[in-house]
């Protein structure tokens, strides 16, 4: 703590002494479309208009695995950027790597004022508690329908399933079939996406792996095979098989623009994509969004979903001033206006309570209330290792594994509680094998 | 011919139509998305799909350049591209000429030597090459992009088939005429050569242009990236417009596609005079 | 006898000689082929070799030795013969489609009409196109509800292809969005064969009385044998190293029906950073396409007529 502060105090004095040059903070995200396109170069160049020391500049770098994958290499050789987005998934292995000056050493320094930052998502991102990140674009997963369609099935649009077994009875309700049988519209569609599964697994109560979800002590096993996980997998397979739902797929854009189409009348997504949606749905359909269902009413009430998105890491292979400058934009990103604008570009809601009470959040929410669903989810979720999100260092390798699993399942492959062990295993043989590699 | 000019226009006719089936066929990945560049949004995300694009939406090429530099991308690879296949036609030249023309020792082995590199996968060799860029500080140059591939075993390959129809007589001659090897590389070989070298500079034009891992790992800074990553860039995490995307893969694919229709009679034509008979 | 034997002698240094020069000679032609496939492929390719022998940290340094144990180990994975398996299936799929539509569509390019060059270039087109748009047009088409394919199927009454979401399927669709894009090349080489065939000897098998389904087997065929080999060659080579097909339209899946071992390789040193496993698995690789080219020469060569 005491050299950040010399190393800071050098870095005010000779930027002081130097004068001019603003120094270069390079930032690399993975968001795309207007959000990537829009968004982050505003918040970039407002940042860097608002003072004269700091000029950030933000480059695409694909997805977040693609992103990781570039930080890895970058690192053999210190070619990295001062500041970069993480996905939520990646955090363990970030720890791990030791590349990153955690940020709870800037807060400390300066005291900075965390009391307003959601619990829910300061929790994930604390590690051996410390924070290690910086929290960004936050967002959990939320139920789409469409309103119009629910109409035309006889279903109250504002009445929207809560439990599996509802959604099981919507979709029924919702899948039309034409005159040879085939199917014109589905009740239901997931995509086949590993997130999903850890959410909920989570709104079941029910931990990704052992040892306190990774978060008591370093993970040992995964444990997600069980009655949990089999009952979640039971259901999605029950639907499929009954055709009422539909699949498309692991790339959730596949099934969102098969919503968008009018081809499905429910899908589970992330509230990130709402901005998209609403847009999309604009002028063909009315959009409605809801929680993530739960098993049972009473889930609604002991757990709850995980955050997901990224942060944004320091990295400390960059010289002081880019950390300070790093540390600046970060606050800037944080800061209520910033959130607020953020979260009406996107979907992904502020990280802090101020961000709610800007107006020009409350105004957006009041004219678009499905905004305030994935709002009201995190704030209905206790604050648990559950909720916090599993912690391991092979997280990416492990959703894939999952995926396989449900595959497998919807394949007629394996029984439910078959998959899951396989994939149990396979993921618990992973987690051994990383924490051999990285803790020699 | 035989047969009376009537019955030979319906032939004729007949054959143009299977042609025009035919190639609507391999043409229809194209058609189609050029169909889908030309929609609204709206209309992208409707079903059933709409399969004319009446009245066509242009909107979605601007949107691709707004989303993305495509026309750096456009400049760097062609600057990558004419570096490789510059290189290429040097390199694999000189050793075709050594292949096809002189006799020493070893010959066989180095055949294989160069052959076997043909095998080598790629992803077996991009790990220690992507660490050799960064040692070299060459990530995010065009010699980091460009380097690896100066040399090829398929263009020596080609050549050297090609080379060795050349009658042997030919080198009788010029060497009774007092002409050195490098002499008549340069003046009998590599003239007679053209329709080979032609072939292998759309090839590896082409091929370099198409590339896709290799520069992904190359470079991160927005402005040296190439074509193919900023097309597949343009798909997000977050929204997804096929319109956007469609017209994005129309712009990439242009420039090929005119290199194609300039040089593709050239590249068959070339190929006629036998490179790859053996 | 002994002047004999020195002048064998002499003739010998004389050949030895000459032939250094000439291995001298031949050296600068060679060599800055040779010095860039030293650099960028056997270096590279001996360094993997050594990594394969190691155990690698999540950020790719080596961490302990292991030797031959964890080629041992790798090809007691389930899940990487399984993937060895779908790289010998997806060769199986592609190479004889792309070697038969390029023999039809070179066919047809020989049709003596006005306009064939015109059609000749169509029919070859997909050369141009990247393996990267490639991927994302045919992925366009293959989306279960809203792609094209389907839409045209259930046009004619068919159930809908889940193209790339089902396991059986999956495969074969990223097989035929590769055969679309070798054919351009296979067309253009074969095309130059098929023109290079004598005109004579179709006139005298015209003579013989040989219909043109005769001639086209009897004559055309065998003297395209040289092409043929040609692109067996290298249309297998491009089967197993094909990765951007996978890496843009199905990752791997479903459920690894795609998992090739090109992707498997990618996955492992991408998303777990086991580099030194991912290395063993591209020797292994290597070892794979080196057998089957090796085996290519045995066995097909022979049938091989060179004109």
């Amino acid at each position: 703590m005491r050299r950040i502060l010399v190393v800071w105090a050098c870095a005010v004095l000779a930027s002081a002494a130097l004068g001019a040059e603003p120094v270069r903070v390079a930032f690399w995200h993975s968001m795309g479309g207007d959000i990537g396109g829009k968004a982050i170069p505003k918040l970039a160049s407002d940042f860097s208009a608002s003072q004269a020391t700091y000029v950030v500049e933000p480059s695409y770098q694909g997805s977040y695995d693609d992103s990781l994958n570039k930080l890895k290499a970058g690192l053999m050789s210190k070619d990295v950027p001062a500041v970069v987005q993480v996905y939520d998934i990646g955090t363990r292995l970030m720890v791990d790597l030791k590349v990153a000056t955690p940020v709870q050493d800037f807060i400390d320094q300066e005291k900075y004022d965390v009391s307003d930052l959601e619990p829910n998502v300061l929790a994930y991102y604390t590690v051996d508690r410390k924070l290690w990140s910086m929290p960004f674009n936050t967002s959990n997963p939320i139920l789409y329908y469409n309103k119009t369609m629910f109409k035309a099935a006889g279903l109250d649009p504002e009445r929207p399933p809560r439990t599996f077994a509802e959604v099981t009875e919507a979709a029924r309700r919702l899948t039309l079939k034409d005159s040879t049988g085939k199917v014109t519209q589905y009740g239901v569609a997931f995509a086949i996406y590993g997130w999903f599964v850890e959410q909920f697994l989570a709104v079941s109560g029910a931990p990704y792996v052992d040892n306190g979800n990774g978060r008591d002590a370093r993970a040992a096993r995964a444990v997600f095979n069980g009655p949990e996980g089999v009952k979640i997998l039971g259901w999605w397979k029950s639907m499929v098989d009954e055709g009422i739902m539909a699949n498309y797929g692991r790339a959730t854009t596949d099934t969102r623009n098969a919503f968008n189409a009018g081809q499905v009348a429910m899908i589970i997504e992330s509230t990130a994509a709402l901005r998209g949606m609403m847009d999309a749905s604009r002028g063909k359909f009315e959009l409605g969004t809801s929680f993530l269902p739960r098993p049972s009413s009473k889930d609604y009430r002991t757990s709850g979903t995980i955050i997901g998105g990224a942060s944004l890491w320091i990295l400390k292979d960059r010289p002081a001033a880019e950390q300070r400058g790093a540390w600046e934009f970060v606050k800037y990103l944080a800061a209520a206006p910033q959130q607020a604008y953020w979260h009406t570009m996107s979907g992904y809601y502020p990280i802090r309570k101020a961000g709610y009470n800007e107006p020009l959040d409350k105004e957006w929410r009041a004219k678009y209330p499905p905004f305030q669903t994935a709002i009201e989810q995190l704030h209905m979720a206790p604050v648990s290792r559950i909720t916090s999100g599993g912690l391991i260092g092979v997280f990416p390798s492990a959703r894939q594994i999952v995926e396989g699993a449900i595959e497998q399942v919807l394949a007629g492959r394996a029984t439910p509680q078959a998959a899951l062990d396989d994939a149990a295993g396979a993921v618990t043989t992973a987690i051994q094998d990383y924490e051999a590699s990285v803790t020699k | 011919m035989s047969r009376p000019p009537a019955r030979r226009r319906i032939v004729t006719g007949a054959w143009y139509a299977l042609l025009g089936i035919v190639a609507f066929v391999v043409l229809f990945p194209v058609l189609s998305a050029l169909t889908r560049s030309l929609l609204s949004d709206t209309e992208i995300s409707s079903f059933p799909p709409k399969l004319l694009p009446f009245p066509p939406h242009f909107g979605s090429y601007p949107r691709a350049f707004a989303q993305a530099p495509l026309l750096r991308y456009l400049l760097n690879s062609a600057i990558q591209s004419t570096l490789v296949t510059a290189g290429q036609l040097l390199t694999a030249s000189c050793a075709a000429f050594a292949f096809a023309f002189l006799r020493f020792p070893g010959r066989n082995v180095l055949f294989l030597v160069f052959l076997a590199t043909l095998m080598v996968p790629w992803e077996a060799t991009i790990i220690p090459n992507y660490l050799l860029m960064r040692a070299l500080r060459w990530t995010d140059t065009f010699a980091g992009l460009s380097a690896p591939f100066l040399g090829t075993a398929f263009g020596t390959f080609l050549i050297r088939q090609f080379m060795k129809t050349l009658p042997g007589e030919l080198r009788d001659a010029a060497g009774i005429d007092g002409c050195g090897n490098a002499r008549f590389l340069l003046s009998v070989a590599l003239p007679l050569s053209r329709p080979a070298l032609g072939t292998l500079a759309v090839y590896s034009f082409l091929q370099t242009w198409n590339q896709y891992l290799w520069p992904l790992l190359v470079t991160n800074n927005n402005l040296m990236r190439t074509v193919q990553i900023g097309i597949t860039l343009l798909q997000d995490e977050e929204r997804f417009m096929m319109n956007t995307v469609m017209a994005g893969i129309m712009v990439v694919l242009l420039p090929t596609a005119v290199l194609f229709v300039l040089g593709n009679r050239q590249l068959i034509r070339g190929l006629t005079a036998g490179a790859v008979k053996g | 006898m002994i002047s004999m034997t020195r002048q064998h002698a002499h003739a010998a240094r004389l050949r030895r000689a000459r032939s250094a020069a000439s291995l001298l000679e031949a050296f600068a032609y060679l060599s800055p082929s040779i010095v860039l496939f030293a650099v960028f492929v056997f270096v590279p390719l001996v360094t993997t070799v050594r990594l394969s022998a190691f155990t690698t940290d999540p950020l790719g340094r080596v961490s302990a030795f292991v030797g031959l144990a964890q080629y041992a180990r790798i090809l007691a994975d389930p899940r990487f013969v399984h993937s060895i398996g779908r790289t010998l299936l997806f060769a199986v799929f592609t190479v004889p489609g792309t070697l038969i539509a390029g023999l039809l569509l070179a066919t047809l390019g020989t049709l003596r009409l006005s306009k064939i060059p015109l059609f000749r270039m169509l029919l070859s087109s997909p050369l141009a196109v990247s393996a990267a748009t490639a991927s994302l047009m045919f992925l366009d088409m293959y989306h279960p509800g809203l792609g094209i394919l389907n839409y045209l199927l259930g046009l004619l009454h068919q159930k809908p292809v889940p193209w790339l979401v089902n396991e059986t399927t999956a495969l074969p669709a990223v097989a035929a969005t590769t055969v679309w894009l070798q054919t351009g090349l296979n067309t253009i080489v074969l095309l130059a064969g098929l023109q290079d065939v004598p005109q004579v000897l179709h006139e005298s098998a015209r003579i013989d009385g040989a219909g043109p389904v005769r001639a086209y087997f009897g004559i055309t065929l065998p003297l395209l044998t040289p092409t043929l080999f040609f692109l067996l060659i290298v249309d297998v080579l491009a089967a197993f190293q094909a990765f951007t097909q996978f890496h843009v339209m199905t990752r791997g899946g479903p459920n690894g029906a795609t998992n090739v071992m090109v992707y498997a390789i990618y996955r492992e040193f991408y998303f777990d950073g086991r580099f030194g496993i991912a290395a063993a698995q591209s020797v292994v690789l290597f070892l794979i396409m080196l057998a089957f080219t090796l085996a290519e020469f045995r066995f097909f060569e022979r049938k091989v007529q060179y004109a």
